[in-house]
């Protein structure tokens, strides 16, 4: 029992590390899709220039307001839609200078939730690498002490026992390394769509 | 009077002289477990068929019967008959199945497994497995020559493009690539290959006979970080003049002239554009955009996007009827 787990540890410690060759420019980012640290404007945005509502959304209250609501992944999509539909077709011959403000917020609070996420990601991905090593390092030493001459049965099974445990968080710990890996791309396409519906209006 | 047949005459012509011809696309879904048909005329969703889990490569057979879906979570290609669209049997490749390859016969069909290194040969008529061809890496890309004598493999691991003899199914070649190898595209006259590198950024095109890369087509978008550039899918028109690469999280599809080897023109598509499949009159191109899950229509003659279609769940694959 102890030994399957712990090779299937080992194998899945392995694995993940060489399945996909790694970016060589971001040793420690554990998701299958390679990783673009930050969005850029030209890929969310196709719509007139942006100019100085890049600093300027934070003094509009209104605006600042429905970011932060829109932002929320916890805002069903639909309904974000409709506030932005709703905020824009109330702005009149603001309707541009709204459009702009409020996707220049978007964007800036999108992409820092977003930084946030990755960073994180990969600061686990950093400890689940170190947790490993040590799984190799501890399994070798159990093999040994399974193999001396003069077996300490007490021994061996202190150390099965923390190396069960240790491969357990290490698994769980992957699991949720993986789940997470979907909030980047989360973003990303709630940026867009509400990019798109902003640009609709605005035509 | 004189006026309605005016126009009756003028539809009338306008029929003749722009014959609209209707073609079938399916997409998979890798996401949502399912294929969509999309009418290219009416451009929507007509059909959305349940197939296994994580579809991905997808492919008719040559006669246009069927629609070969790779469902790699359930280790199968799955068999749909085009005309009920529904899945009427499977192809026993080996474990997870990422995408195929047949040679132009139709006879003969290539399947890279990515989990155990190995390409399964499966002869189609007899829907029977043939046997294995070790490659020795985990395979992702691959296309074969149009001649059917050499099949290409592109491994993620290795970062090398591995021609296989298809008679003695043996590496006869590697060439060394970007990172990360995600597809390989022959011109319709054999004498280039072309390898889309995702985290490389490149797409680097091999002389087959002498297993060199010869050049390469470089990215680059005004405003937009480099890591966002994947080259992912091509494309190629039958002329071998233009070749279409989707650029992935860049959310645009690359206009190369095929001669200079340069970007002539890109095309805001949508999020994470992956794979593409041009209609037999090459009118119309199609891609998936894996994250905003649609579809966007190009019109190749204008290079102009014209049309989005929402389809599943993170749309990969696409193929056309022909």
């Amino acid at each position: 029992m102890v030994r399957s787990l712990l090779m299937a540890a080992l194998a899945f410690a392995v694995s993940t590390a060489a399945a996909r060759a790694a970016d060589p420019r971001y040793p420690n980012w554990p998701c299958a899709q390679a990783k673009v640290p930050e969005i850029s404007l030209a890929a969310v945005w196709s719509g007139p220039s942006l100019d100085d509502a890049e600093t300027k959304w934070k003094d509009d209250a209104k605006v600042t307001a429905l970011v932060s609501k829109l932002s929320a992944r916890k805002t069903p999509m639909d309904e974000a839609e409709k506030s932005v539909k709703e905020f824009l077709a109330g702005s009149a011959a603001d309707k541009t200078a709204n459009a702009k403000l409020l996707f220049a917020g978007l964007f800036d609070t999108l992409n820092a939730q977003r930084s946030q996420v990755m960073n994180g990601l990969e600061r686990v991905s950093s400890k689940q690498r170190q947790a490993a090593e040590k799984i190799r390092e501890e399994t070798i030493q159990l093999q040994a002490l399974q193999g001396a001459a003069s077996r300490d049965d007490s021994k061996v099974e202190a150390l099965s026992n923390e190396l069960i445990w240790k491969t357990r968080i290490f698994e769980d710990r992957n699991k949720v390394v993986r789940f997470v890996c979907e909030v980047p791309t989360a973003i990303d396409q709630r940026l867009f769509a509400l990019g798109r519906v902003i640009q609709q209006e605005m035509e | 009077m004189l006026r309605m047949w005016r126009i009756g005459l003028l539809s009338g012509l306008a029929l003749v002289a722009a014959p609209a011809h209707a073609f079938i696309a399916y997409v998979s879904n890798e996401k949502s477990n399912t294929v969509s048909v999309i009418d290219t005329e009416s451009w929507t969703v007509t059909k959305t068929i349940k197939v296994g889990q994580r579809p991905r490569g997808i492919d008719f057979t040559r006669d246009g019967k069927f629609v070969m879906v790779a469902v790699g979570d359930d280790d199968t290609i799955q068999m749909i008959d085009a005309r009920t669209q529904a899945v009427v049997d499977s192809l026993p490749s080996g474990p997870d199945p990422e995408l195929f390859a047949q040679d132009a016969a139709g006879k003969l069909l290539y399947v890279a497994n990515e989990n155990d290194n190995t390409v399964t040969v499966i002869d189609l008529e007899r829907r029977t497995r043939l046997g294995d061809i070790q490659v020795g890496v985990e395979p992702e890309g691959m296309t074969i020559s149009p001649d059917g004598k050499t099949l290409i493999n592109t491994s993620e691991t290795t970062n090398m493009a591995h021609f296989i003899d298809t008679a003695s199914r043996q590496i006869v070649a590697n060439v060394l690539v970007d990172a990360r190898p995600r597809f390989a595209e022959f011109k319709h006259d054999a004498s280039e290959v072309w390898v889309s590198s995702e985290i490389g950024g490149t797409v680097s095109i091999i002389d087959p006979g002498k297993h060199e890369v010869i050049g390469k087509v470089n990215f680059e978008i005004p405003g937009l970080r480099k890591e966002a550039i994947q080259p992912v899918g091509i494309g190629m028109t039958r002329d071998d003049k233009t070749a279409f690469v989707a650029l992935g999280p860049a959310n645009r599809i690359a206009i190369v002239d095929v001669a200079s080897r340069k970007v002539t023109k890109y095309l805001l598509v949508g999020q994470r554009v992956w794979h593409m499949a041009f209609t037999p009159d090459e009118k119309y191109l199609l891609t998936t955009n894996g994250v905003s899950n649609d579809v966007s229509v190009i019109d190749v003659a204008a290079q102009k996007v014209i049309k989005t279609i929402q389809v599943g769940e993170l749309p990969w694959g696409i193929a056309i009827a022909p």
